[in-house]
């Protein structure tokens, strides 16, 4: 069965570059995905489904429904997206009677879940095409130290996603490998970037960042790399946010592996829509250039 | 039924084996006590010392292995295992395959000359891998039989027809290389499974940095550092800048109780890590020492005395939360992060050395001995044992003791083994 | 002095039956990057305590850990020795918060309403839309506000949300 992307509404609505790279990067490599018409909010693992478990599972279920109608499997380009479908899905696959009681629910609105489409996170697919990737390579990063920041959605609950080792992740910085960079190897890879607790405590939130930041900069790191676009975003603009409060000066530039798998394998960086990054990533594309 | 099958087969030389020959032996039954290593004394030649006497575990031991040796009706069988089994009870046919020493057991006094210019360092395992041995050696100095062996896949002259250096060294001729691997049929009436325990492997716990961090060890490591005997001749150096460690943290439960590892309790962790923080504390009493625990588990006679000393008189911290995270400041200090779930602060600790009280578990070749002899394994891989009488193996004739069965201390050990002695011969005597 | 709410408790071990196996070891607030950082204050261990024991005030009303700050990392449930799945058992208690009409941080209620109304949490303004002509990307239709309103009325959303803009 073929896949149709699933953007999720931060990346569309927010950061449509991401979804830019994202695309170039899988048209390259000749994965051919589709686009799904009528999708809502996944629902947020961090926020909708907090407020109610029920109308999570409901958002959720007639996501996975509008691509089984489709005979599509779900190619998510969010860590949160995806982590909200694994979950609905396992939820459902599992547990007949709550499968029973949301399609009570979706049948008002003429859907029902039957159990039938993969999730996949767009990272799973491009490690999947990893050989392809290497091969592909025309511009290889080399000597760029990139910091790998899986993110926690991607990871964990390792029983539901079912994907990479939770607690020593090495596909991120495999496919880093792959274009010719240098992963690094900083202490608190598997750590949470905090972006989750901006709803409720942003100073803890930024401090969690800060933790992250100081990690990478012991290790040497020209720049991060994200697989999410919560974490892209806290990357990416609260920087700012840590150097106002702890007095530092951090200012690393950030991208998605799709923008850097992008750039490896030669599409125009001018294409990839790089000028509306919020920290400036001139200098990294001088030093790969 | 014959004279011969008045005769058990003990399997494993540790402290649970030779407590069980010893008991048959007494009562004129012959044993053939069958050991994997060069040695035989087991966990327990390992350790400094036990609990919770605080006695040196050698000088108890010794005296055992002298008189494993020397008995009349005990025949001990090292580098030795269990082929192949047929037959039942009252009549069991065993091969054994005795692996060639290439030593003359009659020549060899133990002087230790031919390990002085053996040119070959290996992985010592008695010493944890702490430091190396030669080629030819001994498992420990205090080992029964006390001849030397070779370990012919790291010889030169098995590996590459090489060096014969400890053959001209040695005064008595003792050396021989033409020995062979001899495969012996055994006929026995019952029995006695003793192959003891492994310790688990905590590198897989990413979160506490075991194999990264160089000064987290694990106890039975601790056990080899403090001992007088060991690799720092019982001068407490931490592993990373040989500094004398001031500042000690145990922690329990490491592998045990844990869904994901090991869903049991290893029984002894409480009371060794107690030990080992007042070995310790006797070593240096500038030593400052935390046990962090889940429970303290001091079921059974004198334990909790023992642990209450420890708060007394050695200074012991006891702090309740388990600890899941350690990591490591730029001088490789261990730093641990844990809840003292008394006050419910979560907070970060620096500690010059952190010991992992990491969880008993089977040998990993018991499923090979189990498929051999025909016995049962439980879904936790010890050996299966009659619900109701626990030294039987699943199958008739053939019983189990010590920690092979179920996790277990020393002094239960030895109570199991006459057990399974006084079962096994009971089995051979009905006859 | 708190009282056990046995009828709350058995509540919460329906809807996640692992509560019941937690032992209380400490494991969840030793891996918490958020219980170190607030010194034990927030506290995983804690709260899953207090759902043990029914302490429906402590958890509901008064708030103390504040379920609130945990940020989903998903660390203790990955090292939880008897497989608790925390989060799940968080959102169950702060499912009933929301219910309740009890306080809880105004941007959750940002959201929901966003969902409710536009079906996205961030709806597609008009600099957006003209950004992805630039960037050259496809005008990929979103849900139905007339369908997810009728599903969200089949689970009382917009009630169960509503609760706090009333209390206020």
């Amino acid at each position: 069965m073929s896949y149709n992307y699933f953007l999720g509404c931060v990346i569309p609505g927010r950061l449509p570059f991401l979804e830019a790279s994202a695309r170039k990067a899988f048209e390259k490599i000749g994965m051919k995905v589709g686009d799904q018409a009528n999708c809502s909010c996944c629902p947020d693992p961090t926020g909708v489904a907090q407020l109610d478990n029920e109308s999570f599972l409901v958002l959720g279920a007639r996501n996975l429904c509008l691509f089984e109608e489709s005979n599509n499997n779900i190619l998510s380009l969010c860590s949160g997206c995806s982590e909200t479908l694994k979950t609905v899905k396992h939820i459902l696959d599992n547990d007949n009677e709550k499968k029973k009681k949301i399609n009570m629910k979706l049948k008002e609105i003429g859907r029902n879940y039957k159990g039938k489409v993969d999730v996949k996170h767009f990272a799973e697919a491009l490690f999947e095409n990893i050989e392809k990737i290497k091969k592909m390579v025309k511009k290889p990063l080399k000597d760029l130290k990139v910091a790998g920041h899986p993110g926690c959605h991607y990871l964990r609950p390792s029983e539901i996603i079912n994907w990479d080792d939770p607690l020593n992740p090495q596909t991120l910085d495999k496919l880093i490998a792959a274009i010719g960079a240098d992963p690094v190897d900083y202490t608190l890879k598997s750590d949470c970037c905090g972006n989750p607790l901006e709803k409720s405590d942003k100073d803890i939130s930024l401090t969690m960042l800060e933790y992250k930041l100081q990690s990478m900069k012991e290790a040497g790191t020209d720049c991060i790399v994200c697989v999410c676009p919560a974490c892209y975003q806290q990357f990416d603009f609260n920087q700012k946010e840590v150097n106002k409060n702890k007095n530092t000066d951090y200012n690393f530039p950030v991208f998605y592996i799709t923008e850097l798998i992008a750039l490896a394998l030669g599409i125009d960086e001018e294409t990839l829509g790089l000028n509306f990054h919020r920290i400036k990533v001139k200098e990294i594309l001088q030093k790969i250039s | 039924m014959g004279e011969n099958l008045k005769r058990i087969m003990v399997i494993g030389g540790g402290i649970a084996g030779i407590q069980a020959s010893l008991d048959l032996a007494e009562r004129g039954i012959k044993v053939e006590l069958i050991e994997k290593n060069a040695c035989i004394g087991g966990r327990m030649a390992q350790l400094d010392k036990t609990f919770p006497t605080n006695d040196c575990s050698i000088c108890i031991l010794a005296p055992k292995l002298a008189e494993c040796f020397r008995h009349s009706n005990i025949t001990l069988h090292t580098l030795s295992e269990v082929k192949h089994l047929s037959g039942k009870l009252g009549n069991f046919t065993v091969k054994v395959l005795k692996k060639a020493r290439y030593v003359k057991q009659d020549e060899c006094i133990n002087c230790g000359q031919c390990i002085e210019k053996c040119p070959m360092r290996v992985d010592d395992e008695f010493d944890m891998k702490l430091r190396k041995r030669r080629a030819i050696y001994i498992d420990y100095v205090q080992g029964v039989p006390s001849i030397m062996t070779i370990d012919r896949e790291n010889c030169l002259f098995f590996t590459k027809n090489a060096c014969r250096i400890c053959e001209k060294v040695c005064e008595k001729q003792a050396i021989d290389f033409d020995q062979k691997d001899e495969e012996i049929e055994l006929n026995v009436g019952s029995i006695i499974v003793a192959t003891g325990y492994d310790i688990f492997d905590p590198k897989s716990l990413e979160s506490l940095g075991y194999g990264r961090y160089v000064n987290v060890v694990t106890a039975l490591e601790f056990e080899r550092l403090i001992c007088a005997s060991g690799p720092l001749g019982g001068h407490l150096k931490r592993p990373s800048d040989k500094n004398d460690p001031k500042k000690l943290a145990f922690i329990n439960c490491v592998g045990s109780r844990d869904i994901k590892n090991n869903p049991y309790c290893s029984s002894c962790c409480c009371m060794y890590t107690t030990k080992e923080a007042m070995i310790a504390y006797e070593h240096d009493n500038e030593i400052d020492t935390s046990i962090f625990y889940i429970d303290l588990r001091a079921a059974g006679k004198g334990f909790r005395e023992y642990i209450q000393r420890g708060k007394d008189q050695y200074s012991i911290k006891y702090i309740k939360g388990k600890v899941a995270k350690i990591i490591e400041d730029d001088q490789r200090n261990p730093v641990i992060i844990y809840e003292d779930i008394n006050t419910s602060q979560v907070k970060q600790l620096k500690f010059d050395l952190v010991i992992l009280a990491t969880t008993m578990i089977p040998k990993k070749d018991a499923g090979k001995l189990a498929k051999i002899l025909g016995i049962e394994i439980s879904d936790l891989n010890f050996f299966k044992v009659n619900s109701y009488q626990p030294q039987k193996s699943s199958k008739e004739g053939i019983f189990l003791c010590g920690a092979c069965r179920e996790p277990m201390d020393i002094p239960n050990s030895v109570t199991d083994a006459s057990g399974a002695a006084a079962k096994a011969a009971e089995a051979v005597m009905r006859g | 002095m708190q009282m056990v709410d046995f009828v709350f408790r058995n509540e919460l071990i329906k809807e996640d039956f692992s509560l019941n196996y937690c032992y209380q070891c400490g494991t969840c607030s030793s891996t918490c990057p958020v219980a170190l950082i607030t010194n034990g204050e927030y506290n995983p261990r804690k709260i899953i305590e207090q759902s043990l024991l029914g302490f429906k005030d402590l958890l509901l009303k008064d708030q103390t850990p504040n379920v609130w700050l945990c940020c989903t990392c998903q660390m203790c449930v990955e090292e939880c020795p008897q497989n608790v799945f925390l989060t799940e058992i968080f959102e169950a208690i702060k499912n009933r918060i929301v219910l309740l009409g009890e306080p809880y941080p105004e941007t959750y209620k940002a959201q929901a309403k966003s969902v409710l109304e536009n079906g996205l949490a961030i709806p597609l303004t008009q600099p957006i839309i003209r950004r992805r002509d630039q960037l050259g990307l496809p005008n990929v239709k979103s849900a139905n506000i007339e369908e997810i309103t009728k599903l969200l009325e089949t689970t009382n959303f917009k009630v169960k949300i509503k609760f706090l803009e009333e209390s206020k």
